[in-house]
């Protein structure tokens, strides 16, 4: 009797606490180490764990490009987008990277990994952004160019008021050379098929159809990066190949093809919480298998609500509260409160470029977090996801000084909501498009594995998840209630 | 055939709305914090030279609180408990960007705005299979609409009405499109202002709607072009507004 109600309770905890999959190997992939891409991995995160699945089975990734250093600077895909972080980079990464490598990492290349290649290489300091905040420079060019190289006219001039680290100024960088730095997160490369998916053949935000892939026809998704400068994956790895790992060469097709269907079949999310164990027990969904599994692209106001993955825990029967602990039990019911406020506290969303104008909706308009956040599964935005939250532009931005600052100046039509001057720390979308009504709109991005990639936001502006709720709460004076904060953060713990 | 009847319909049904009131001024928008869940926020705005305050929520593009709006509307016979003003249904606010307003929000006060409903102009997900539209198949025109003074497409109004086209001319197979820009050059005294759209405002429309035509239609050979006489038309997508039909595209689908 007492072996079979161990056994029971055996079953009852692995249900509980999460049965995790194979040992997790070495957290950090290095550039061509040759190692087998299981299936399944898991790697632990200060919330619990992340798994990392492979539709279709391991992955041989001795000479595959996405993990071979292709470039000068011997990084790989992988360094920048490494697995226990939810195929992104966290900052604790990167700290950690430099203290067991002192620096000698190709993750802190100069060209991009540090705060300017002109800065000593060997000082700790000049990777500050990288090493503290997991930012990235990006150099785009200046003028604006079309990821085709057609050059754009822009309708704003842009000067330099602030250059902490010297790559926005002198005589190869800075508007003046011919180009424009701005510091970003790395994005997760995982869960495409919804970051590629259309749910609707137009783009209400811009006013347009969707524009067309140049390589096979279909409508691109505007929802792979960060200010949508590259519309498909190719261009994406093109851009990245150039940008990043210094290849001169250029990807060939075999090797795009072969990132590809990687990029394809990785999907990553939260699959165990410390707090409430695993996330796809008691009829809740969380973890990677529902994202493998679910169709891409659907609205959640219309199918399925989002993060209802976790509504069965909204009420838990008596019978199964039994075999958890009250803190499990509360945890669990924190995150399923969560999902409600994210769906229902209503807000008023104001001067919001890509929510309040020019689209239609109104400034102010009632909402809430699912007004953009709308696609089930993800949370990421079914349309083109260009949204302006302040997170990089002046007044809303937090002051940091060791970013750089443009000052905007609107040459046509004032922007709608900051006016004819702006100040910014990062234009965003009007890097890509050439227009001032697009300065500081950033893509929305998917919300899976967020426990494993801190910071947040493409500047990094949020050092952990209670950071995000903060800035929606100040920024559109929400006034959530400390339990909604809690639940909200709780929620995208178990993401 | 199409063209001759919708010219037709223009000459001995220039769009009086019957014995509709009609109404048109520039105010500034008040919002009110009603809460009935989603959008449900009201707006409102009072005609200067009138005092009355009208209830313009209605409109397929919103109010920006911080801009003044050129309402269009006709006086409808809803009751006013909604938003606490006289309901312009159908109505159009313009968002003048040229002329700022104090941004003003009232409180509920008991009011209980509108609960959300998809507008009846909406487009289905693109997963979700578009019927054939009939035949017969000849030369068409389909009318597209703008907010005033501008070229962007009107969420939930002008796509729909582009879709519906797109759809159709997918199925019928034209020879080509011939799209045609119009814009309101005339000015007309509103509120005391001269309001009038500038002329290559006519050009640029035909230019947007001609380029999400082409994203749209891959191959399909269109050609531009404007007019800036700020022509009437009966179409019933104008909702019986006859300003909101001189700002417009038509497609015309060539055999």
């Amino acid at each position: 009797m007492r072996k079979i109600s161990l056994m029971v309770a055996g079953v009852a905890a692995a249900a509980v606490f999460g049965q995790l999959g194979a040992a997790a190997p070495e957290r950090w992939w290095a550039p061509g180490e040759g190692r087998v891409f299981p299936a399944s991995l898991d790697y632990a995160n200060d919330q619990g764990t992340l798994r990392v699945l492979v539709d279709g089975g391991p992955v041989a990734t001795k000479g595959h490009p996405f993990f071979e250093p292709l470039g000068a600077n011997g990084r790989a895909c992988v360094t920048c987008h490494q697995p226990s972080d939810a195929m992104s980079l966290s900052a604790a990464s990167a700290r950690d990277r430099w203290d067991k490598t002192r620096g000698k990492d190709p993750l802190f290349a100069a060209i991009d990994g540090a705060n300017c290649p002109s800065l000593p290489q060997d000082k700790r300091e000049s990777h500050s952004l990288l090493i503290e905040r997991g930012l990235f420079r990006i150099q785009l060019p200046w003028p604006v160019r079309q990821w085709n190289g057609r050059p754009v006219t822009p309708d704003f001039t842009i000067e330099v008021m602030r250059d902490p680290n010297g790559c926005n100024s002198g005589p190869n960088y800075g508007p003046d050379a011919g180009n424009i730095s701005v510091y970003r997160r790395a994005r997760p490369v995982a869960n495409m098929k919804y970051l590629l998916a259309v749910g609707f053949p137009f783009d209400p935000k811009q006013g347009f159809a969707l524009p067309r892939d140049p390589d096979d026809g279909s409508m691109m998704s505007g929802n792979i990066m960060g200010d949508n400068r590259a519309g498909n994956l190719r261009i994406q790895m093109e851009d990245a190949a150039h940008g990043h790992l210094q290849f001169a060469r250029g990807l060939n097709a075999k090797q795009i093809a072969q990132i590809r269907d990687f990029e394809m079949r990785v999907y990553t999310a939260q699959q165990v919480s410390k707090q409430a164990g695993a996330l796809d027990s008691m009829g809740a969904e969380g973890g990677p298998m529902k994202l493998k599994n679910s169709q891409p692209g659907a609205l959640g106001s219309i199918g399925i609500p989002v993060w209802s993955e976790f509504a069965k825990w909204e009420k838990i029967s008596p019978e199964d509260a039994k075999v958890l602990t009250p803190e499990q039990l509360a945890f669990r019911q924190s995150v399923a409160r969560g999902a409600r406020v994210f769906r229902d506290k209503m807000f008023l969303i104001t001067d919001t470029a890509g929510i309040n104008s020019r689209i239609g909706f109104g400034n102010p308009v009632r909402n809430s977090c699912v007004f953009c956040h709308n696609m089930s599964q993800m949370g990421n935005d079914v349309a083109p996801g260009q949204v302006d939250l302040g997170t990089t532009t002046m007044p809303f931005a937090d002051p940091w000084r060791d970013l750089p600052l443009f000052r905007i100046t609107c040459l046509k039509t004032p922007h709608p909501h900051y006016g004819r001057v702006i100040y910014t720390m990062d234009p965003g979308f009007a890097m890509t498009t050439g227009r001032c009504a697009d300065v500081g709109k950033i893509t929305l991005q998917s919300m899976r594995g967020l426990a494993a990639r801190a910071p947040y936001f493409s500047n990094g502006l949020a050092k952990d998840l209670r950071g995000i709720v903060d800035y929606y709460d100040r920024r559109y004076n929400i006034g959530y209630t400390e339990q909604e904060k809690q639940d909200l953060t709780n929620m995208m713990s178990a993401l | 055939m199409f063209r001759f009847f919708l010219t037709a319909a223009a000459l001995v049904a220039p769009l009086s709305a019957a014995a509709a009131e009609t109404v048109r001024f520039i105010a500034c928008p008040i919002y009110r914090d009603t809460d009935s869940g989603k959008k449900s926020g009201c707006w409102l705005s009072d005609d200067p030279a009138t005092g009355l305050r009208y209830d313009v929520s209605l409109s397929p593009h919103k109010p920006d609180w911080n801009y003044a709006v050129m309402v269009e509307g006709i006086v409808s016979a809803a009751p006013s408990t909604p938003c606490g003003g006289t309901v312009l249904d159908a109505v159009r606010t313009s968002r003048l960007y040229d002329t700022p307003c104090t941004r003003h929000m009232l409180p509920a006060e008991g009011f209980p705005g509108r609960r959300f409903v998809l507008p009846k102009r909406n487009i289905t997900p693109s997963s979700v299979a578009r019927p054939v539209p009939p035949g017969p198949y000849a030369e068409r025109v389909f009318p597209v609409y703008f907010e005033f003074g501008n070229d962007f497409l009107v969420y939930q109004y002008s796509d729909y009405l582009i879709e519906q086209a797109s759809n159709w001319i997918n199925a019928a197979h034209p020879k080509k499109l011939i799209v045609t820009g119009f814009a309101a050059t005339q000015p007309e005294v509103i509120s005391g202002r001269s309001m009038a759209e500038p002329a290559d405002l006519a050009a640029l429309r035909a230019e947007t709607i001609a380029e999400t035509l082409r994203r749209l239609m891959p191959g399909m050979a269109i050609e531009t072009a404007a007019d800036t006489s700020g022509s009437e038309t009966a179409d019933k997508d104008a909702d019986r507004l006859p300003s909101q039909s001189r700002r417009r595209v038509e497609i015309r689908a060539l055999f």
